[in-house]
């Protein structure tokens, strides 16, 4: 077990100065810089603001002494919001997007897992039909039209819920957002589980443990759930760092401080160090997540070995 | 048996897991697959409703009640049935139907070029690395792994940027992306079919290394390949769609369903048709390569009767 | 089992959210007993240090921390600030202002020299100030921002803690317009001397305005408390203001019809003649015209685009009746001028020669103009339109009636859409043949928005437009004392730049609110200014009654 985290941490380490380096080159070879907009600066000015922020120097010598500093947990201040770091600023919003993050994959997780075992248990009948259709509806509507309906239907109409802002992360601010970001999970996660279901349900143990009197409920919970959580971790791995950096889109509609608009806004804007910080973290989060999912795999399925 | 393939691009919706499952044993097994497909009436629906659907995309402009982007100054905001516009009209006076017509067109092309973009570049990167195996491999799948650990949004951005807003770029900026999942895939059934027996053969009589990737090991992917594809355009329609609503869809007055849906989106409740059009053919596109995609996966799958 | 999971899952959803359905409408955070008002305010600001200052939504909260030497009143206009009376000399060439006694949030009187070293900050190439321009009519203020003057040169000078002194390169009737810009807020010297940059972080901050920082999150919201220290403390109403980043404008117009917010900023154009509906929420809308132009600019490097007539038939065939009225839904606002009306000391009056004409005429007229320049069915005029892409419809929308209008005069366009920083380096780099910019006025008069054609302006000046005689107007206005004479001046001016086409005006800006009607002292100008120390509820009493932390 220690030599496999070893080892996955002498890849991660190479892994990780790649992204760095690739990210900081590509997003400097854009064009444009993070003091341009409608006015343009006197050359003066422009030099001086390059200056402040040392970005006057040549790149190589920039990415170097970028490279030192992120190794001593400096990342700067924002180019765009200068009043604050890029340590600041992520500090503030992951643990809001992992709080919704977080909320939405459970509840994607749970319901589509129910789904996914109801439409399995029935395959190709009624209820197959209408979990798959519902599951494939959920994931077809884009998230900017999801989240304005429920909004206007929930929140506007019927006025059963708070329709934006943080709340102070009361869990009635939180519902709409959880929905909206969990609605393409329950399709996939429904999806996958159906296939994994049927698949574990037509194995030869559990003709045999049918056979052997076993109730359908003891099976289903026993056996065939387990087999159709294999491909869910895979899947929940990576897939959940995505969620817990936060959603562009749910941020704007609900007013919420996360972090999604900043892998967005921070590379339109070309604020550098901000799109570093953020793409640091989203790879960071990848890596260590694919592990939890590699060691989580492994303890599930006695047939795969760490190595 | 080895680590499945781990992540997944955007928008695939398919477990690898599942897709390595369906290894397909032989062409025999086409027959079999093809009579489990045309028992699937959610897939054999979906593939009429896609077919019809792809007629309206390539004959839109012959069809089209008006050109997509004539701009009519006395019909704007024209509602479903008024001044000769069956499905209403935009801000210009644009005829709605004509222009859902022309977006479906594109929304699919850039569904599927994208998708080829992705199979071309995954398959030989995956079968290559799967093949060779060794040191190779583990440089290919790191450098995979690297390009995986970029948020995909940033990457496309860039792309853009850099390459500017050219109709091609948008395709091969999304596809450049999307390759990552289907190199997975393809290396990992790869490393499982050079073990067999077949494999083994041909090497025996001497047929060079590219020989056995080109003629043994790329056809005999074809069943997760396929699959995969169904599953994948859908996944670049919607990823399309979220960079039209971020303002770096196709050029306007060029439209896609895309375009479309997020401009219907700000106007919700004043002209809702400007929404509700866009958004069901978007949902029918798209449910019908998931159908076809989900129908396709149980048909392959051998296990599965 | 057999699926009753989901059915049971479904129920406890729904069960869940009726229970919270009773607790839906959300009373916004006010201390008891105080009142407060909840405004939307666009992005969140990027500093709320002046000198560093850019955006509208700084220029918002920073308006309500600190106040410079002239300030906004209700309706936008410059009335004395910190100080509380000036002399011009008869050259206009030195100001001297009386300081009225005030003193910080901290209880530090404000004092000359602390506007002697804002200002010296502000030019300080150290400080970077993107915005330091605004201190270049100052004796020496361009040449200390180069670096080439010490500091120390520049014409600002206390003459007692009580009394500045100011001299200018050129008599500059707009200084007042200047000093009331949020990046000549004075900065607390003996705070911004211990804390550098930092100073303008929550826990440091200190103001001498209405308000004080209190609370700043990202995306979430900004929280300011009254100053009981400001001068004028007993005529603020508001006990706290809170600003709400909204970028989803639609989504701050559906918490403003639900009471979450008292004010939404930035509501999109065409959503107003619909909230206007009387069903709708019609005695919130507010608009008005608003400091801004959004113009077409003509690259006259580019062949064709240097021949004056061609310009002139493009930009006569662009039908801003239909764009204003039909695309950004204000009918008033086409632009048939380049400087917007209502501006300070500027009489107006130029208009492009057609501005009457139908636009089946000017078509036909601008048809006969291209065949003079060699362009017809044979040979059309090719161009390319760029713009630069944005999340919103109407940009695009306007871009393509541009195209479909010069098609029908045979001219071929394509669009060409960009990211923004790849737009505006374009234009800068004169990588473009048509392009679609906008200026919004960083102070009420006219040479914010002439002085973007003059031959010296640089970068900005995007079509490189050049004509001695325009240069040579402006540059007599510049010495103008006399506001109706420099007004005349620039008039002239203008018209000149209409009539060669060095750009093509499209439509005015205009500012679109959502105002609660109980909402007092928060009225229409142009330039939006609306500072919070003048506004008041009509209910305040109950609605202190009402709040309960």
């Amino acid at each position: 077990m220690l030599r496999f985290l070893l080892r996955r941490l002498a890849i991660a380490v190479p892994t990780l100065f790649l992204v760095v380096t690739l990210s900081f080159f590509m997003m400097r070879l854009a064009p444009g810089n993070p003091f341009q907009g409608d006015r343009k600066l006197t050359p003066e000015i422009e030099k001086a603001v390059n200056a402040k922020y040392g970005l006057d120097k040549p790149l190589a010598v920039q990415y170097v002494k970028y490279l030192g500093d992120v190794i001593h947990g400096d990342f700067g201040p924002s180019l765009k919001y200068r009043d604050k770091t890029v340590v600041e600023i992520i500090g503030q919003g992951l643990p809001k997007s992992l709080t919704l993050g977080g909320c939405a994959l459970l509840l994607g997780t749970v319901l589509g897992m129910a789904m996914g075992t109801a439409a399995a248990l029935r395959q190709n009948r009624g209820a197959d039909y209408l979990a798959t259709t519902v599951a494939i509806v959920g994931v077809c509507i884009p998230t900017f039209v999801t989240a304005p309906v429920l909004v206007l239907i929930f929140g506007s109409r019927l006025g059963w819920l708070p329709i934006a802002g943080w709340g102070n992360g009361a869990p009635r601010y939180l519902i709409l957002p959880v929905i909206v970001m969990a609605l393409p999970l329950v399709a996939i996660i429904a999806r996958l589980t159906r296939a994994g279901m049927i698949e574990v349900l037509r194995s030869n143990y559990v003709r045999t443990a049918r056979a052997k009197g076993l109730s359908e409920s003891a099976i289903v919970l026993r056996h065939a759930l387990r087999g159709a959580v294999l491909p869910l971790v895979s899947f929940l791995g990576p897939a959940s760092a995505g969620m817990m950096t936060g959603s562009l889109i749910v941020e704007q509609v609900f007013n919420l401080p996360g972090l999604g608009k900043n892998f967005v806004m921070s590379a339109s804007q070309r604020d550098y160090t901000l799109v570093m910080g953020v793409v640091i973290l989203y790879a960071t989060l990848i890596l260590v997540m694919n592990l939890v999912a590699d060691m989580i795999y492994a303890l599930l399925d006695p047939r795969v070995k760490l190595s | 048996m080895s680590l499945p393939p781990k992540r997944f691009a955007l928008g695939s919706q398919q477990s690898a897991e599942t897709l390595e499952l369906a290894a397909v044993k032989g062409r025999s097994l086409w027959d079999d697959a093809r009579r489990r497909l045309v028992r699937n009436r959610a897939a054999m629906a979906s593939i009429i409703v896609l077919g019809l659907l792809l007629l309206v995309a390539i004959l839109g402009p012959l069809l089209a009640p008006f050109p997509y982007d004539q701009v009519n100054k006395t019909d704007t905001w024209a509602a479903p049935l008024q001044q000769g516009h069956v499905l209403g009209a935009d801000a210009l006076g644009r005829d709605l139907l004509s222009r859902i017509m022309v977006g479906l067109g594109v929304s699919l092309l850039v569904g599927v070029v994208a998708t080829f973009v992705s199979l071309v570049i995954g398959v030989a990167w995956g079968a290559t690395a799967g093949y060779i195996g060794g040191r190779v491999d583990e440089l290919m799948m790191r450098i995979v792994d690297v390009l995986y650990s970029l948020p995909f949004i940033f990457f496309v951005i860039l792309l853009m940027v850099v390459f500017g807003r050219n109709f091609i770029l948008l395709f091969l900026a999304i596809g450049a992306v999307e390759w990552l999942t289907m190199a997975r895939i393809v290396r990992g059934q790869t490393m499982s079919l050079k073990e067999k027996e077949f494999v083994e053969a041909a090497r025996a009589a001497g047929v060079s290394g590219f020989g056995i990737v080109a003629r043994h090991i790329v056809p005999n992917l074809l069943g997760p390949v396929v699959v995969y594809i169904t599953l994948t355009i859908p996944g670049v329609i919607l990823a399309e769609s979220f960079l039209s609503f971020l303002g770096l869809g196709v050029q306007p007055p060029m439209a896609s369903l895309g375009t479309l849906v997020s401009y219907g989106a700000s106007y919700m409740e004043l002209t809702p048709w400007l929404l509700i059009f866009p958004a069901i053919t978007m949902v029918v596109t798209l449910m019908c390569f998931n159908f076809i995609g989900d129908g396709l996966r149980d048909a392959i799958d051998p296990k599965d009767r | 089992m057999r699926g009753t999971g989901l059915r049971n899952l479904l129920l406890l959803l729904v069960a869940g959210l009726a229970l919270s359905g009773c607790e839906g409408r959300v009373i916004p955070t006010c201390p008891a007993g105080k009142l407060c008002l909840h405004a939307g305010n666009g992005t969140d600001p990027g500093t709320l240090d002046p000198a560093k200052s850019q955006l509208v939504t700084e220029d918002n909260i920073l308006s309500d921390l600190l106040v410079g030497l002239v300030t906004d009143d209700a309706d936008g206009k410059g009335v004395p600030g910190m100080a509380e009376s000036w002399t011009t000399s008869p050259d206009g060439l030195t100001w001297t202002f009386k300081l009225r006694d005030a003193t910080w949030s901290d209880g530090v009187p404000v004092t000359a020299e602390d506007f002697v070293f804002t200002l010296r900050r502000l030019v300080d190439p150290k400080t970077a100030a993107e915005y330091a321009y605004f201190a270049f009519p100052i004796k020496n203020g361009t040449e200390a921002n180069a670096g080439k003057a010490p500091l120390e040169s520049l014409g600002v000078r206390a003459v007692d803690p009580k009394t500045l002194e100011i001299t200018l390169v050129h008599p500059t009737a707009y200084l007042p317009q200047i000093l009331k810009h949020m990046v000549t807020y004075p900065v607390p010297a003996h705070v911004v001397k211990k804390w550098g940059d930092a100073w303008s972080r929550p826990e440091h901050y200190v103001s001498n305005g209405p308000f004080t920082l209190s609370y700043w999150r990202l995306g979430d919201r900004i929280r300011l408390v009254k100053n009981p220290r400001f001068y004028d403390a007993r005529n603020v109403c508001l006990d706290e203001v809170y600003y709400y980043p909204t970028t989803d404008t639609i989504s701050a117009e559906r918490r403003v019809r639900r009471d979450e917010l008292d004010i939404a900023d930035g509501i999109a154009a065409s959503r107003v003649p619909y909230l206007r509906q009387p069903d709708q929420i019609p005695t919130y809308v507010r608009s008005a015209p608003y400091m801004g132009v959004y113009y077409l600019a003509f690259n006259t490097h580019v062949a064709g685009l240097e021949n004056k007539d061609v310009r002139t038939a493009l930009s006569m065939t662009i039908d801003r009746d239909f764009i204003a009225s039909k695309l950004i839904r204000a009918e008033k606002n086409a632009a048939y001028g380049f400087v917007p009306p209502g501006v300070t000391d500027y009489p107006g009056g130029a208009r492009v020669f057609y501005a009457d004409w139908s636009f089946e005429k000017r078509k036909a007229y601008a048809r006969d103009l291209l065949a003079k320049a060699g362009y017809g069915p044979q040979r059309p005029l090719k161009l390319e339109l760029k713009t630069a892409s944005t999340g919103t419809a109407e940009p695009s929308a306007l871009v393509a009636a541009v195209q479909s209008d010069w098609r029908s005069i045979g001219v071929q366009t394509s669009i060409i859409q960009e990211d923004g920083q790849v737009f505006f380096s374009d234009m800068n780099v004169r990588n473009f043949q048509v392009g679609m910019a906008g200026w919004i006025a960083d102070y009420d008069d006219a040479t914010t928005f002439l002085a973007l054609l003059k031959s010296d302006t640089g970068a900005q000046n995007y079509g490189d437009y050049k004509n001695p005689a325009y240069d040579a107007l402006l540059a007599q206005a510049d010495v103008t004392v006399d506001p109706k004479a420099r007004g005349a001046l620039m008039v002239r001016a203008e018209q000149i730049a209409l009539d060669d086409v060095g750009v093509a005006p499209v439509y005015f800006a205009f500012s679109r609110n959502l105002v609660n009607p109980a909402i007092t002292g928060w009225n229409d100008n142009i330039m939006d200014h609306h500072r919070m120390r003048w506004v008041c509820f009509k209910d305040a009493a109950a609605r202190r009654a009402r709040s309960q932390g």
